[in-house]
Order: C-alpha cells, then sequence, then structure tokens
C-alpha cells in the first residue's frame, strides 16, 4: 500500500520504537472495536435476560462484561496514547538523524562539484521537505495495526453469519482499493506544485531579507511583498486541491462505514445480540482503515519531498577522515612561472581582472579558470583535500558564521586556544576592539559578523587565516575598509608574522600599502587561462 | 440518524424481525450516513477557505514588516523565512482545523445530551457529568503545553537559521577542513529541536489521552448503566423505564457526545502551534518611525546606540547641493550613521531631520541583486527609466565594457551567484541603480572600495559631479573622496 520507503536505513532505536507503537496501535484499535461490540453484545443480551424473567436475569453473567467494558476502556487510552507518542518520537528521531546525515554528506561535498543550491534552496530541502517525510513514519506503525484491527473486526462479524462477513470484506476491499489508488494519483500534481512554490517562497524570503537596506529605500516591500504573495498564491491553490482529496477521502471512510453497518444489520443471521455486536464492529473497523485513508492522502506529498531531496541524497556518504601526516609546503605554479614555498606574490590588476577568481580558485572554493598548478600537478587535478592543507584565505567578503568571535575563529583548525586567538587578532589589528566587549571572545556576532563593522569582520576573517597556519596565506583586498594608521600597523605585524612562520603569501589588493607585502608581482591578464 | 436507526433496526429484529422494521432501520442509517457525509465534507472544504483567507491576511500584514525593518531588531535570514512561511502556516492550520472543531464542539454535545436526554434522563446525566473533569483536564493539560510549544517555536526558527548560516558559508567551512565538526554541530542541534518537539508532543497528547479517557469511561458507565437498567438490576430504584430501543440509541450516541471534543484533542496541537506562531509574528519588530521630513538634512547632537557602540554626537546641516564625506577609523560606526540618515534606524538621541523616503537613493557595500536581469536590477529605485538613462548610469559607473562583455549585455540574468561580478562590479551595479534612481539626496557607502585606482578616481569625479545637482553623503575612507568633499564629518 505504502510503496514509499523512508530515504535512508533507519536506526534501530527508531526501529524499535516503531515496533512499539504498532503493537500499542493494535492494542488501541482492537480495545476500541471491543469496547463498542462487547458494550452492544452486553446491552442486547441484557435487554433479552431482562425481558426473560428472574430466571434469565440471575443466569446472565453481567460482572464479566462490565469490568470488560470498563477495562477495554482504559486499555484503549493508554494504548492510543503511547502509539501516537512512540510513532512520532520514532518520526522526530528518524528526521534528525536523516537532516544530519545530510547536511554531512553535502558539508563533505568537494566545493568545486557541489550541488547548485543556494543556501535558502538548502535549508529549505533539509528542514521542510525532511519535514514532510515525517507523516512516513508516523504512520508506519498505524498501517499494519489497522489491517490487523479491521481482519479482528471481520472475525467479531463473522459470528453474525457468512453473508455479513463476506459483505464487510467487500466494503472494506473497495474502501482499500479506492484509497490506495485515487488519492494518490489525484494529489500527485498539487503537492508536486506545493512543494515547489513553497520552496520558491522560502529562497525568495532569504534572498529578499539579505536586502532590506535597499528594500527600505526604494520602497520595494510591496513589490517584494506582491511578488512573494503570488508564490503565496500558487501554494495556496495547490494546497487547496489537496483539501479537498483529503475531505473526500473521509467521505468515502463514512460511506464505506455507513454500508458495512447496513449491511451487517441486513445479512446476520444471528441471536440479536450478536448482531448488535456484528453491526458495531463493523462499523469500528472501517473506522480502523481511517489510518490508511489519511497516509494515503499524503502519499503524494511525501514523495514530492522524498524526489527533491534526491540531489542530496546522491551525494556520497563522507569517508573516515584519514589523518593525513601533514604534507611538506608545496610550490605554487602561474602558467609558466613556478613558485616555491615562503614566497611573496602579488596579484596585479584592473577591477574585474580576476584576482580574486585566480585566489579562490587557489583556496580550491572553486575550479580554476587560470593554468594554475600546486606541487606541480594542474590545481584541477588535485583533490580539494590535498589544497586545503596548503592554503589559507581571507576572502573578500569576509564569510562569517553566525555564532561567538571564538567559533568563528575555530573554524581554523581543533584545538585553537584563547592566547592564540589573542595573538592572531593583534596581528590583525582587531583585538583592542574585541578587549572592549564585555563579553571578549565569547560575544555573539549574528548573522554575517552582525556588530561587527566592514573592515573589522575583514580582520576577523584575516585572524582566522592566520591560525589555519598552513604554508601559504591568501590575502584578498585585507586593507578594504581600513583607515590608513590601521592600515599600516595590520601590514607591519602581518610581516613580521610572515617572517617569524617562513608563510608564503598571495596577495590582491588596489591599496598600495599590504602590496609591499609581496616581493614578486603577477599580472592576472598575463598568466595563461586553463 | 443513524443511531436511530441501528437501534430500529435492532429492535425490530428483537421483536421478532418483522422486515419493515430492519428495512426502514437500515434506510435511516444509510440516510444518516449521507448526511454526515455531505456535512464533514463540506466543513473541511469551508474550514480550509477560512484558513486560506486567514493566511493570505497576515501574509500581507507580515511580508512587509519581515523585509522592511533595517537594525539589531530585525530577524535572520532563516529566521525570516520561518516566520513568513512556516509560522504562518502554523495559524493556517490553526484557522482551518481547530477553529471550526470549537465551534462543533461547544453546540454538538449540547445538541447530544438533548436528543439522549428525551430517551433517558441518567444516561444524559452521566454524560454531562463526566464533561466536568473532562474539561478541567483540557485546561490543565493545555496551560503546560502551550509553554512547551513557545518554546519549540523558537528551536524551530533557531534550526532554520543555523541550516542557513552554515550552508551559506560551506565554502569556507570546507575550505578550512571543518566540515566534520560543523556537521557534528548541526546535527546535534537537529537533535535538541527533535527532543523538544517530543516533549510538546507528549504534553499534546497527554491532554488528549485525558479527554479520551473520560470520554472511554463514560461510554463504558453509560453502557452498563442501560444494561443494568435492562436487567432490572439497577442498586437503586429505578429512576425512568428504558426500552431496549432507547438504551441502544443512548449507547450509539455516547459516543458522539465526545466526538468534538476528540477532534478539538487531535487539533489541540495545531491551536498550540498557531498560538505559538501568533505570538512569535507580533513580537517582529514594527517599522521604525521615520523621522520628521525635511527639505535637507539636518543633525542636532544625533546619538545611535547599538549593542556594543555609540555614534555621536553628530551635527550638521547640508542642504539641497554638495557633498559631505563620513570618514573615521574602521568599526567607528560610518555605515550605521548613514542608515540613520536614511531613517532606517532610529537616534536615541538629538534631532535628526531628513527627506521624505521617496527622495533618498541608497548605494551600499553588498548591493542587493535581485534574481532578475541585469537592467531590471538596475532599475530597481526607478522601474520607468528609459533605455538612455540607464545606458548613461553604467557608463558613469564604468560598467559599460562589462556590460558588452556578456552576450545578453543589460538582459543578462542574475542568479544566485550574482552572475559571477566581482566585488567592485556589484558595488558599481548598486551606485549605477542609485544614480538611476535620480533622487535628490544620495547615500554612499564606502562607494570606492574594490576597486582599482584608475575606476576609484573615476567614481570620485562622478560623485563630485553629481554633488552639483543634488545632496550626496558619503562615508569612506579614501582620501582622494575625502579631498573633493564640501565638508567632512570625521566620527
Amino acid at each position: 500500500m505504502i510503496a514509499l520507503r523512508f530515504p535512508l536505513p533507519l536506526p534501530p532505536r527508531v526501529r524499535g520504537r516503531i515496533t512499539i507503537a504498532f503493537f500499542a496501535a493494535l492494542a488501541a484499535g482492537v480495545g476500541g472495536l471491543a469496547l463498542l461490540g462487547v458494550s452492544g453484545w452486553f446491552l442486547t443480551g441484557a435487554a433479552l435476560a431482562g425481558a426473560s424473567g428472574t430466571a434469565a436475569v440471575a443466569a446472565f453473567n453481567y460482572l464479566l462484561p462490565s469490568a470488560a467494558i470498563r477495562g477495554l476502556a482504559v486499555v484503549r487510552t493508554a494504548a492510543r496514547y503511547g502509539e501516537r507518542l512512540w510513532s512520532h518520537e520514532a518520526a522526530l528521531h528518524a528526521l534528525a538523524g536523516l537532516r544530519s546525515t545530510l547536511f554531512a554528506r553535502l558539508a563533505h561535498a568537494d566545493g568545486r562539484s557541489a550541488p547548485d543550491l543556494s543556501s535558502g534552496d538548502a535549508s529549505a530541502r533539509l528542514i521542510g521537505d525532511i519535514a514532510a517525510l515525517e507523516d512516513l513514519v508516523v504512520r508506519r506503525p498505524g498501517i499494519p495495526a489497522a489491517v490487523g484491527t479491521a481482519l479482528v473486526g471481520l472475525v467479531a462479524v463473522m459470528l453474525a453469519g457468512w453473508l455479513a462477513a463476506l459483505l464487510l470484506a467487500a466494503v472494506l476491499a473497495l474502501l482499500l482499493v479506492a484509497l490506495a489508488l485515487l488519492p494518490p494519483r489525484l494529489s500527485a500534481a498539487p503537492a508536486a506544485d506545493a512543494a515547489a512554490a513553497v520552496s520558491r517562497l522560502r529562497r525568495m524570503l532569504v534572498d529578499y531579507a539579505a536586502a532590506r537596506s535597499e528594500i527600505i529605500t526604494y520602497g520595494l516591500a510591496d513589490r517584494v511583498t506582491m511578488l512573494l504573495a503570488a508564490e503565496a498564491d500558487q501554494l495556496d491553490k495547490a494546497q487547496r486541491q489537496l483539501a479537498r482529496i483529503e475531505a473526500a477521502s473521509s467521505g468515502l471512510l463514512i460511506l464505506g462505514s455507513t454500508f458495512a453497518a447496513a449491511a451487517a444489520l441486513l445479512a446476520s443471521t444471528a441471536a440479536p445480540p450478536i448482531t448488535a455486536l456484528a453491526v458495531l464492529a463493523a462499523t469500528a473497523s472501517i473506522e480502523a482503515v481511517a489510518a490508511i485513508a489519511r497516509s494515503s492522502a499524503r502519499e503524494a506529498a511525501v514523495a514530492e519531498g522524498t524526489a527533491r531531496l534526491q540531489v542530496l541524497l546522491t551525494l556520497p556518504a563522507p569517508h573516515a577522515a584519514t589523518a593525513l601526516p601533514a604534507m611538506a609546503p608545496q610550490p605554487l605554479g602561474f602558467g609558466a612561472a613556478c613558485f616555491p614555498p615562503g614566497s611573496r606574490i602579488a596579484l596585479t590588476g584592473p577591477s574585474g581582472s580576476g584576482k580574486t577568481q585566480v585566489i579562490e580558485a587557489l583556496a580550491g572554493l572553486r575550479a580554476p579558470f587560470h593554468a594554475l598548478a600546486m606541487g606541480g600537478t594542474p590545481l584541477a587535478e588535485r583533490p580539494a583535500s590535498l589544497i586545503r592543507e596548503q592554503v589559507a584565505l581571507a576572502p573578500q567578503e569576509p564569510m562569517l558564521i553566525a555564532g561567538t568571535i571564538a567559533d568563528n575563529l575555530r573554524l581554523a583548525r581543533p584545538g585553537i586556544d584563547a592566547a592564540a586567538m589573542e595573538l592572531a587578532l593583534r596581528t590583525a589589528q582587531l583585538w583592542p576592539r574585541i578587549e572592549r566587549m564585555p563579553q571578549r571572545l565569547d560575544t555573539v556576532l549574528g548573522e554575517d559578523g552582525g556588530v561587527l563593522s566592514g573592515g573589522e569582520r575583514k580582520r576577523l576573517s584575516i585572524a582566522r587565516a592566520l591560525l589555519a597556519e598552513r604554508p601559504w596565506l591568501l590575502l584578498d583586498e585585507p586593507s578594504e575598509g581600513l583607515d590608513a594608521a590601521t592600515e599600516a600597523a595590520l601590514v607591519a605585524a602581518l610581516e613580521v608574522w610572515l617572517d617569524a612562520r617562513g608563510m608564503g603569501l598571495v596577495i590582491a589588493s588596489h591599496h598600495p600599502p599590504p602590496l609591499r607585502l609581496a616581493s614578486q608581482h603577477i599580472a592576472v591578464a598575463v598568466v595563461p587561462r586553463a | 440518524m443513524f443511531a436511530w436507526g441501528v437501534a430500529t433496526a435492532l429492535e425490530a429484529r428483537l421483536a421478532g424481525g418483522t422486515t419493515s422494521g430492519l428495512a426502514t432501520g437500515s434506510a435511516l442509517v444509510v440516510l444518516g450516513g449521507l448526511l454526515r457525509l455531505a456535512s464533514q465534507y463540506s466543513a473541511q472544504v469551508l474550514g480550509f477557505d477560512k484558513g486560506r483567507a486567514l493566511a493570505r491576511a497576515r501574509r500581507a500584514a507580515v511580508f512587509p514588516r519581515l523585509l522592511a525593518i533595517a537594525g539589531p531588531g530585525a530577524p535572520a535570514l532563516g529566521a525570516t523565512a520561518t516566520f513568513g512561511i512556516d509560522h504562518i502556516a502554523a495559524e493556517q492550520a490553526r484557522a482551518a482545523r481547530f477553529d471550526p472543531v470549537r465551534q462543533s464542539a461547544t453546540l454538538a454535545p449540547l445538541l447530544v445530551v438533548v436528543v439522549v436526554a428525551f430517551q433517558s434522563r441518567v444516561a444524559a446525566l452521566i454524560l454531562f457529568a463526566t464533561l466536568i473533569p473532562f474539561v478541567i483536564g483540557m485546561i490543565l493539560a493545555g496551560g503546560a503545553a502551550r509553554q512547551a510549544a513557545d518554546r519549540q517555536m523558537a528551536a524551530i526558527a533557531a534550526l532554520s537559521a543555523l541550516y542557513v548560516d552554515r550552508i551559506r558559508h560551506l565554502p569556507i567551512i570546507r575550505h578550512f577542513g571543518a566540515e566534520e565538526r560543523i556537521a557534528r554541530q548541526a546535527g546535534g542541534a537537529a537533535q535538541d529541536v527533535a527532543e523538544r518537539t517530543i516533549a510538546v508532543l507528549r504534553a499534546a497528547f497527554l491532554s488528549s489521552a485525558v479527554l479520551e479517557f473520560f470520554a472511554a469511561l463514560s461510554v463504558a458507565l453509560v453502557a452498563v448503566y442501560c444494561g443494568f437498567s435492562l436487567l432490572g438490576l439497577l442498586p437503586f430504584p429505578a429512576p425512568e423505564h428504558l426500552d431496549y430501543r432507547a438504551a441502544f440509541f443512548v449507547l450509539v450516541m455516547a459516543p458522539e457526545f465526545y466526538l468534538p471534543m476528540r477532534r478539538l484533542a487531535a487539533a489541540y496541537h495545531e491551536k498550540q502551534l498557531g498560538e505559538a506562531a501568533e505570538k512569535a509574528l507580533a513580537e517582529v519588530p514594527e517599522l521604525v518611525a521615520r523621522p520628521c521630513a525635511s527639505e535637507g538634512v539636518a543633525l542636532r547632537d544625533v546619538v545611535v546606540v547599538w549593542p556594543g557602540h555609540r555614534i555621536g554626537p553628530i551635527s550638521f546641516e547640508l542642504g539641497r547641493v554638495g557633498l559631505v564625506c563620513i570618514t573615521g577609523p574602521t568599526g567607528s560606526g560610518k555605515t550605521s550613521l548613514l542608515a540613520a540618515i536614511a531613517g532606517q534606524v532610529a537616534p536615541s538621541e538629538g534631532t535628526l531631520e531628513t527627506l521624505p523616503p521617496g527622495a533618498i537613493a541608497w548605494a551600499g557595500q553588498v548591493p542587493l541583486l535581485l534574481p532578475t536581469t541585469l537592467a531590471e536590477n538596475l532599475r530597481l529605485g526607478r522601474p520607468d527609466a528609459d533605455c538612455a538613462s540607464v545606458a548613461k548610469a553604467v557608463g558613469a559607473v564604468g560598467l559599460d565594457a562589462l556590460v558588452a562583455s556578456r552576450t545578453d549585455g543589460l538582459a543578462t540574468v542574475i542568479d544566485h551567484h550574482g552572475a559571477w561580478l566581482s566585488g567592485g562590479e556589484r558595488r558599481r551595479v548598486g551606485l549605477a541603480r542609485a544614480l538611476i534612481a535620480d533622487r535628490a539626496l544620495l547615500l554612499a557607502d564606502e562607494p570606492t572600495a574594490d576597486l582599482d585606482a584608475p575606476s576609484a578616481e573615476r567614481i570620485v569625479a562622478l560623485l563630485a559631479n553629481e554633488a552639483k545637482r543634488r545632496a550626496v553623503i558619503v562615508a569612506t575612507h579614501d582620501e582622494r573622496l575625502a579631498a573633493v568633499a564640501d565638508r567632512i564629518i570625521a566620527l
């Protein structure tokens, strides 16, 4: 019935919860069915006995059924609670596990060939599309339990005669076939539309929120809201169709339950108490099938979520990082020119000539446009991990993560202590500013560096690159946004740092002072293309 | 009607099986079922439409607030998406699923009690009596669950913000080989949110279990009472005579008494999430009150305070033309002051007069690029700008060579990588956009940064020239730009 599977193997803990939830669901379903059936049988039996006089009353065993009724009421409640709690626990743990696995795969993918996703899109998949799979796990224990309950109901109805049972079986079979086939087919298109619309909406919101300043200045809020509202209308339209299909499936159930009751009434050949039991058991067994109707109606949405996750699912699982022995510093090649480790190179050329492209390629962030080499092999042929251990980048956009100043610095490598952070921040001319903050290194920055100004963010990213302690330091416009005095101090301190460690440097800058750190100049325009 | 039909038919069988009673009963069963089918279907569809209408109104109110607020109060990027999509969806689900059920939960049980009372006053009394602990249980469980729901909404928004941030910075995370550490952190955060959600669900399910328990208990009581009454074994003098049809009717009706309330309990999670979402959305700050609009810019002892920052006091005036340079060491708050002059951040002290919003253009450090054509991006400040003025501005900032080098020219579509524009090119797109907007006051944040010397000199000359036609305020530390300024404000 539910052909879809959870995209990754479920951990044993989750599978255990699903099993317990299944038994709880079965207990709740059968308990509820028995409660109704026994009540009907008890009532009818009592009426018969009451009508037949005192002797019959005395012979009627009322203690057992009345105790059973009360006992079943408690069992049903407790079992239902257990089923819901355990199945949701299983689902939420499974989703958290899937999120963390897929994030790890995305993070470990080679940046130069990783799937082309904007951050809004990727997080839409990791948050929204994975949430759509919740249903898949939550309903999993309920479906076999529903079938089990329906079968028990069928056995109960059998007491009222073969014809009644046969009719109920026919109604159940018709219902199951209709529910299994119709809703998933009808809802496939609207579910796809809804998932696509919500993902577009999420991406748009993230992109526009990043541009608030201009939205305010140019009064674009209404225009942007209209763009978003149009997208939201698409979402509503698709969801309206889905809601109708869901309403129709529950309507189908009411119809089934009605016919099952009527059939049991008309076809019963048994005594009245058993007929009462059969009628109520028939309606209860149809009710049990409701769980299947609900999963069936949402199957298309789940399938859509799974399909959108495919791009992440097909990423290879990260292999355990094998601690390679630290490689010796490697020379860099720009076309025919080769620079030994420890060289200080300045990239020159007008704005837009590709200096940043060269630096980002050397950092392993993107595929090289130019003929660049490291350790004698062309950069494109070198695995990303072997590029990284040679270089540390302070990019043009500082690329700070949301978190504390220390969180950002710790990105550079594991095991950096406060003293090392202070030293690097002093070199980057940022320590006095951080010393004045009440929380110092534990100051929370917020998105993109939050409370820091542009120049301060840049210097924090320089300190981070220094802490990585790689053979080559890559600096892209290191003094952008700095006043002349700070710039001079930064250049002097960087020189001391590089000299002390014999570190190589590749720098791009429009300002003359930082360029004085370099002893050799390369015009980007003369580096041949790859 | 369904119940009456079942009772009639069963009694007919009991009485010895007159076929007419059986047929009437069965017909009633089918009719009752169809009636229920129609009302349930329309209730579900109408409920959805109500939810949709609410979501539309909320989006129209919330989106502008989410996107047109600057400064420290603005939600983070990922949280913005959560507010705009997930929280509104939670409110929509409450309106679609909980609100209609709540209405039927107040009316339907009363109706059932009245109908049952006609058959058996004692059974009606039993139903009514179990209602009281039912309601108390609901209130108690609800209070605890709401708090947990609030915390969960916050946790989900934070998780979404964390994922957006970390995915955005994957290149640098990969560069430093920190994937494993960051993935561990992201996984831990997801697990944490799962634990919180489970806590919320435990409370929600407990409240519905309480409801279910009383529902089951009362059905059991009614069944036992009716049974003993029919047997004539009641331990107290029978207050009423109960025939079989009435007893069975009451038994079948008993679950109906609780059905709307059980539905209410099932939808209770939606109510809690919806309320928590509404509360979270209400906490998104209102738009900043704009300073009084005037003919020119005038600051008197203006102080702007950010977390960890204090700028000012600053006083200066600028008329219809002229170039003011705000200079100062990095981190002294040049950008923040510019935002205050743009009316985006309210000063903490002093008085600030500035031009009305429609008279200000902004060229920022990281200009906005919408996923559309380069031309449309340039025209964002003035969508009706003609081709000539676009071409003129593109030439003035020195982007003409770039435009000529692209096969699609101005029709080049900006993708989410910014179409590989360099930092300097992006900045010049922002400046060209500000020029095309053709406003009385031009604010530019570090317009010459990331540019090589010839390009920077061109921009300096351009701004000096613009300052003859309009008021220009520039935040910069470029000495070439400061040299041509009419006035320098040093922070």
